[in-house]
């Protein structure tokens, strides 16, 4: 049973975590720039989805403003501060966008207070046994809407007209231009829905905590890192799976090797391990 | 000089040394480190266990160095022979490995750190004096490599390393040497550090630390040593005399680093080249 | 003529395509070899894969005797090759001075140790003139990088190649994008580089200048390839004309 329950714990935290790399691996395909404020929007999505929830009383209306919120916070990101910088070394984009996530800490903090905030009466708590296994609503409800979302976004990428842009704008940006792919419209979809999919795992994850903090972004911030790089940088399959694998991985060994490393600590101790086996990640990028 | 200006200005000397090391790793060979603070940390670590079973002031702070840059080495090891992006998040996966360790180590004093580190055995004039020296030594050391052929390597690999290469330039090598170097000072810069507070706990050594200290590189001018160690001196003690900006200090951070790296990449030192070309011309 | 670089079985696969398909290429000692061929043919592939930067699927690679099929590209030069690009890449923090110095001073940066302690420039400094004069470029040697024109970066690429001392110098696309006139001054540099006794390997589109400064040619197409020997008899080669010339 304990087997089965750890089982379920990483699906849960894995898909998360899913939700949050997607976007930063397509921001990373298509502009080579490490995201790191992106873990920014996720705890913004967090604070929205509960502030807007106690507000209306309606869950999934804080859900949907918070993801459409943040979507645009994304786009409004890639505009004012990643475009212009696109033509200067990377360490630039990257220092700015560190910049940014500590700004956006500190902006949560004196807006929102440094105690972190709860739903005034937290929904979807109630248990059910499933198998002879406890679960609450929500985290049923975390795993289902990862997976519809990463559902929709796999159909969008592989089925649609836009997806088809977004895919050859990642593999030759000029070749897409001259087929009429607008290359700067796909970036901004792709800041908009990555952005998005984080504000919503950022709701999720205050339904499963029950508190929002400024500094929730931190973790998920170098654990989604870490996943891009073990994915095959600028991979979405490789990143699905090494979220999946990791976040399997992290339930098991709290349990296992909990007294030796911090859970926090495992996934970089796994990414070392990778790297220093195979030093261009579990999937090679294309 | 009262107490606390003494105390302040050894905590300069630390950044100082800090600031100079990690301009080492990213300022002359261009690759990232965004986990500069785990290696202080692993220097303090070191003096604070080995001076508590009574090694000597100058053996422990050369085994804090040299632990430092082994561990640095093989970090640098297992980043360095792949892609660029691949250093920045690996350092920062090594910033929160450290804290996770650390943490959970009972030898290591785990969530309440080390406390009861041995005196210097000197007044804290004189240890300042010490500190302040390894703070000169450390600057004129990288304005030599700067001038060396090593530097002229370094400018080159920061520059273009694929051309480096095809120049015949063996370019981990030297990417290595730039990182081993730089974490080896950051060992000595935590050294320093454990004897000067005498009481460590993990969270000092964590990523905030590290994004402080290359904060000070990149306001300074990312490879403009003077830059730099103008900027660390400026960043430290701004929020010691303008006590309201202590409360907003990472907020201070976050907003420089964005707005120097936004509209100014070059930092205080391309804004000096600025005033004295306007001079000139 | 004694072989020096000897290129045997060469495949090279980017992805799914195949780039290069078994191909054999030798180098004689002292002379100018061409290697042309229509656009995609795989030529600048090939030298990458000569200089460590593009990783074969298979290839044995042999300079003089020695197999260097499997070491890196750094210590691949260091044993006599050097290589110009298509795109110029200068070092854009340096003068044009200090490219070539820089290049010119390989033997004080292959250890580490050294480097740290050796600091006099002056010696390479003399010698970048030197290569800078040789491409006639020594007038704009302390301009900063950004400010200059296209053929002066060319030139820059190869005094900078030059400055490493090479055996076999491969250069690639060294005319393309100057005027005739342009091309015409570098092609006849870099034949005089050749009769000082470097070998000389180069990519070249412009066929008057190839056929007038070549002592043989090598016709890729297609990844395979097509044709080798001396020019007039390869151009004549029916094959070349239908592939090259489109005729």
């Amino acid at each position: 049973m304990l087997f089965i329950e750890l089982f379920i714990q990483g699906l849960i935290q894995g898909s998360t975590y899913a939700i949050i790399a997607v976007g930063l691996t397509l921001i990373y395909g298509l502009l080579r720039v490490l995201h790191v404020a992106h873990a920014g929007l996720f705890t913004l999505g967090a604070y929205l989805g509960v502030v807007l929830t106690n507000q209306t009383g309606s869950l999934s209306l804080g859900i949907l403003l918070a993801a459409l919120i943040s979507g645009i916070v994304g786009m409004a990101i890639y505009r004012l501060v990643y475009e212009p910088m696109l033509s200067k070394p990377p360490y630039v984009a990257l220092i700015a966008s560190i910049g940014l996530y500590i700004g956006m800490e500190e902006i949560f903090r004196l807006v929102f207070g440094p105690f972190g905030m709860s739903f005034s009466s937290a929904p979807l708590q109630d248990i059910v046994v499933f198998f002879g296994i406890h679960l609450r609503t929500c985290q049923i409800i975390t795993v289902v809407t990862n997976v519809v979302l990463l559902g929709i976004l796999a159909w969008i990428a592989q089925r649609t007209r836009i997806g088809t842009g977004w895919r050859a704008t990642v593999d030759d940006p000029q070749m897409s231009a001259c087929f009429g792919i607008n290359p700067i419209k796909v970036r901004y979809m792709v800041f908009f829905t990555g952005s998005a999919l984080a504000a919503v795992a950022g709701v999720m994850v205050a339904l499963l905590t029950n508190i929002v903090e400024p500094t929730m972004g931190a973790v998920p911030s170098y654990k989604s890192l870490a996943i891009i790089v073990l994915g095959g940088l600028g991979n979405v399959f490789g990143t699905l799976i090494a979220s999946l694998v990791l976040g399997i991985l992290e339930a098991f060994g709290t349990i296992y090797i909990g007294d030796l490393l911090d859970r926090d600590a495992i996934a970089f101790a796994f990414l070392i391990i990778v790297l220093m086996i195979k030093p261009t990640g579990i999937f090679t990028s294309r | 000089m009262g107490l606390y200006e003494i105390s302040l200005a050894t905590g300069v000397g630390i950044y100082i040394i800090l600031a100079v090391s990690l301009n080492m790793i990213t300022g002359y060979c261009g690759q990232i480190s965004l986990g500069h603070a785990a290696f202080y940390g692993i220097g303090a670590y070191t003096v604070a266990l080995l001076s508590k079973i009574g090694w000597p002031i100058y053996l422990t702070l050369g085994a804090g160095f040299l632990a430092a840059g082994i561990i640095g080495t093989i970090v640098g090891l297992t980043s360095l022979r792949v892609r660029e992006d691949f250093l920045a998040i690996v350092t920062m996966g090594v910033a929160f490995l450290f804290v996770g360790i650390v943490r959970q180590q009972e030898f290591l004093g785990g969530e309440m750190g080390i406390s009861g580190i041995p005196s210097h055995g000197m007044s804290k004039l004189a240890y300042l004096g010490l500190v302040l020296f390894f703070a000169v030594l450390s600057i004129l050391f990288s304005w030599y490599v700067k001038r060396s052929w090593m530097g002229f390597a370094f400018d080159a690999v920061a520059d273009d390393e694929d051309t480096a290469k095809v120049l015949g330039l063996d370019v981990k090598a030297y990417k290595l040497t730039a990182f081993a170097m730089g974490t080896a000072m950051a060992g000595l810069a935590g050294g320093l550090y454990a004897y000067y507070t005498r009481f460590i706990i993990p969270d000092t050594f964590g990523f905030i630390e590290s994004i402080t200290i290359l904060s000070m590189v990149a306001v300074g001018g990312i490879g403009s040593i003077f830059g730099v160690v103008f900027a660390t001196i400026l960043l430290v003690l701004m929020p010691e005399f303008f006590r309201f900006i202590n409360d907003y200090k990472l907020l201070l951070y976050g907003v420089l680093l964005f707005s120097v790296m936004r509209f100014a990449p070059e930092g205080l030192s391309g804004f000096f080249k600025l005033l004295v070309r306007r001079k000139d011309g | 003529m004694t072989t020096i670089l000897l290129a045997e079985s060469v495949t090279v696969k980017f992805g799914g395509v195949t780039a290069l398909e078994d191909v054999h290429m030798d180098v004689k000692q002292g002379e100018f070899l061409s290697l042309i061929g229509p656009n995609g043919a795989g030529k600048t592939t090939l030298l990458n894969t000569i200089t460590g930067v593009v990783t074969p699927v298979n290839a044995s690679l042999k300079l003089g005797n020695k197999d260097i099929s499997n070491l890196p590209t750094h210590k691949r030069i260091r044993l006599g090759l050097a290589l110009t690009h298509q795109i110029v890449r200068p070092f854009k923090s340096m003068t044009i001075l200090e490219n070539v110095a820089f290049a010119a001073g390989f033997k004080k940066v292959r250890k580490i140790i050294p480097s740290l302690i050796t600091l006099n420039r002056s010696l390479e400094k003399k010698k970048a003139i030197e290569f800078l004069e040789m491409v006639d470029i020594a007038q704009y040697q302390d301009q900063e990088v950004s400010k200059l024109p296209l053929g002066v970066l060319k030139r820059l690429e190869v005094a900078r190649a030059l400055a490493v001392e090479p055996q076999i110098l491969l250069l690639d696309e060294p005319l393309a994008g100057l005027n005739s006139q342009e091309a015409g001054k570098l092609a006849d540099t870099v034949k005089s580089i050749s009769k000082q006794g470097v070998t000389i390997v180069m990519i070249e589109h412009n066929l008057s200048e190839v056929l007038r400064v070549s002592d043989r040619l090598h016709v890729l197409d297609n990844g395979r390839n097509l044709a080798q020997g001396e020019p007039k008899a390869v151009m004549n080669q029916p094959e070349v004309r239908a592939a090259y010339l489109g005729i």
